[in-house]
């Protein structure tokens, strides 16, 4: 028998996981028998969920009543996230830990959110386990196999089993020595033995499977562990501009002067990410633009290009004269399809964005 | 005393009139959903992971629970408060920065605390305040996070984050230590302290505020874990903690130092998944 939960297999006689406590389901009905569980599972009501506000339908998917749980998707159907082919019993992907079985939620504008995920969802990467635990700051709980490990900045590290060995990484490691263009130190843990990770802020991990051929453009500082097998690399944004204060030019990088490029490229590889608040995801197509905060952008394909955008309200007053003297003006981050983008909704302000802008990259324009 | 070692001591054999608390190991009559001492839901199952950190319950909204002759109500879910009803003879006792709002009748006062250290918090001198019944008063944490409710029974020794209780009744005695080794890395040389809470005769609630999620852990004699020490939250006092250093060396750049606390069993071990650095003043 398996879990419905986590996919564990379970002794046929165990009433509840022995992996992550859900009550075990024969034949589709659920038999709370341990002592404790007198009441008979209950409907969801709504003081019954855990709704941490900050994700509802993670909330929603995450009632811990078994009658609550979604039936798994269908065999052979794919993981609305990372498309992972299911295998008909597994409520979470064992891939990335969405919770399956649901229909992916998509505003009218297209953007999705980020699929809901199971407290404790399990997820697999080569011999080894993450499971993600917590819904304010979730726990990446990693409990790597032998011969497998795992890279990280190390201000990420929340607890460890004693016998895992953090080390610094190798020259040989597929990582540069800088990250995101700074002399940071790269750890690494390998198996086998537990390792936890977390950021801090309220927010929700991604996980990002990532298959073989695989890129992806992530903004700094939102990196929260890989797989060895993915290659880390930076790149220039080339997106900044300069504000001028008396004598002083100032440059800005309302993205960042670096942004991080994660590759798997010929086995498949894990990366998670932390990201503040909620996250939305957008497939771009062909030639389709649109304008985010900087620094609400998480990640992007690297076939999505971007550059700023400065749009300046219509004025009554304001003619050409007022274009560098910007007292009323939007700064955008314009992205440029094919590709996808996804981003954050807790994003802080662009310094400088209110100064006046004596040069910057290659920008579009826009007054009204 | 360590009375969560063994949560499967459970209930006297043949009394099936009670359920135990898997939290607080309170027992609770057999029709309860939710536990009378600590609030923790008893009707849905703990979540555990697989290396053994269970988190916290999560407290359904307005979950209300009894201490002494008083009530404790717990609101919200992303920053939860927790809405005292104090009973005649029943006080609380809290730091700065803490209290929510009042009822204007409840009185204030300070609790006289030995040792003498210069201790300061957020710029105003620690004081410690107590709160008395009748009236209702309420409390809430700066960031988001979770309530660890913690009913002390008798004879118990619990080693506290300092500035991570949120109140505690009059029953528990209160110190704070000074910790030595932690000094150079979780406040850059201004020193932690951290607070105890002693339950002798009579029993106590402690009620702390967990930035992020809340997870215990409970050792065995001898197991250790190494955690961040900014992740810290609680421990019983029978749980030792020891910083370890380990260099991390670039060659090029010289290296660092990471330091993670070796907390060694037996007894519980409670950690937050984010943590924030207080500004200690002075």
């Amino acid at each position: 028998m398996f879990c419905t939960n986590c996919g564990s297999q379970i002794p046929e006689s165990s009433n509840f996981c022995t992996g992550c406590g859900t009550p075990a389901r024969r034949g589709g009905s659920a038999q709370p028998a341990a002592p404790i569980s007198h009441p008979a599972p209950q409907p969801p009501a709504a003081t019954f969920l855990p709704s941490v506000g900050i994700s509802a339908d993670v909330a929603r998917t995450s009632a811990y009543s078994t009658s609550a749980d979604p039936a798994p998707a269908p065999a052979g159907s794919k993981c609305t996230w990372c498309g992972a082919v299911l295998d008909g019993r597994q409520v979470s992907c064992p891939q990335c830990g969405a919770t399956t079985g649901i229909k992916a939620l998509t505003t009218d504008s297209h953007w999705s959110k980020l699929p809901g995920r199971k407290d404790m969802a399990k997820l697999q990467f080569g011999k080894s386990f993450c499971q993600i635990e917590g819904k304010y700051v979730p726990v990446a709980d990693m409990n790597l196999a032998a011969g497998d490990s795992v890279y990280f900045t190390h201000h990420v590290l929340l607890w460890k089993d004693p016998q895992i060995n953090v080390t610094t990484m190798s020259l040989a490691g597929a990582w540069k020595r800088m990250f995101a263009g700074l002399p940071l130190i790269m750890t690494q843990a390998s198996g086998p033995g537990h390792i936890a990770f977390s950021h801090d802020a309220p927010g929700e991990l991604i996980a990002l499977p990532l298959h073989p051929g695989q890129t992806v453009d992530v903004r700094e500082h939102l990196f929260l562990t890989a797989t060895s097998s993915v290659v880390y690399d930076w790149f220039q944004t080339n997106v900044w501009f300069t504000t001028r204060n008396n004598n002083e030019t100032e440059t800005h990088y309302p993205v960042g002067m670096f942004m991080d490029r994660f590759a798997a490229p010929q086995v498949p590889g894990l990366l998670l990410l932390h990201a503040a608040g909620n996250v939305f995801v957008r497939e771009l197509a062909q030639g389709q633009t649109i304008l985010v905060k900087p620094s609400a952008l998480i990640f992007k394909d690297p076939s999505v290009q971007m550059h700023l955008h400065l749009e300046q309200p219509g004025s009554f007053f304001g003619g050409w004269n007022s274009w560098n003297n910007w007292s009323n003006r939007y700064m955008w981050l314009r992205l440029f399809g094919p590709g996808r983008v996804a981003v954050q909704s807790v994003f802080n302000p662009i310094e400088g964005e209110s100064r006046s802008i004596s040069s910057y990259s290659y920008a579009t324009l826009q007054r009204w | 005393m360590n009375p969560n070692v063994n949560p499967a001591a459970g209930a006297p054999a043949g009394d099936f009139e009670h359920i135990q608390c898997q939290w607080c190991q309170s027992m609770n009559a057999k029709a309860a959903t939710t536990c009378r001492a600590c609030g923790a839901p008893l009707d849905i199952r703990n979540l555990v992971s697989d290396s053994g950190w269970r988190e916290a319950p999560r407290l359904r909204d307005m979950t209300e629970f009894q201490f002494n002759s008083s009530t404790c109500q717990v609101e919200g879910e992303i920053v939860p408060v927790a809405e005292i009803n104090l009973g005649q003879g029943d006080a609380i006792f809290f730091e700065h920065h803490v209290m929510l709002w009042k009822d204007e009748g409840v009185p204030l006062s300070v609790l006289p605390l030995s040792g003498g250290l210069a201790r300061a918090f957020g710029g105003m001198p620690f004081v410690i305040s107590v709160a008395s019944g009748p009236g209702r008063i309420a409390f809430s944490r700066d960031a988001t996070g979770e309530l660890a409710v913690l009913p002390l029974h008798p004879g118990m020794e619990l080693d506290v984050r300092e500035h991570a209780f949120l109140l505690s009744s009059h029953q528990i005695t209160y110190s704070f230590v000074r910790v030595k080794g932690l000094t150079n890395i979780l406040f850059g040389g201004q020193g932690m302290y951290m607070d105890r809470f002693v339950t002798t005769g009579a029993p106590g609630l402690l009620i702390l505020h967990g930035y992020g999620n809340v997870f215990e852990r409970v050792l065995r004699p001898g197991e250790s874990i190494m955690v961040e020490p900014g992740a810290f939250l609680y421990k019983d006092s029978s749980v030792t903690m020891n910083v370890e250093f380990q260099r991390l060396g670039t060659g090029l750049f010289g290296g660092t130092n990471m330091s993670l606390a070796r907390m060694t069993g037996p007894g519980r071990v409670g950690i937050q998944s984010m943590y924030v650095h207080h500004h200690t003043g002075e």
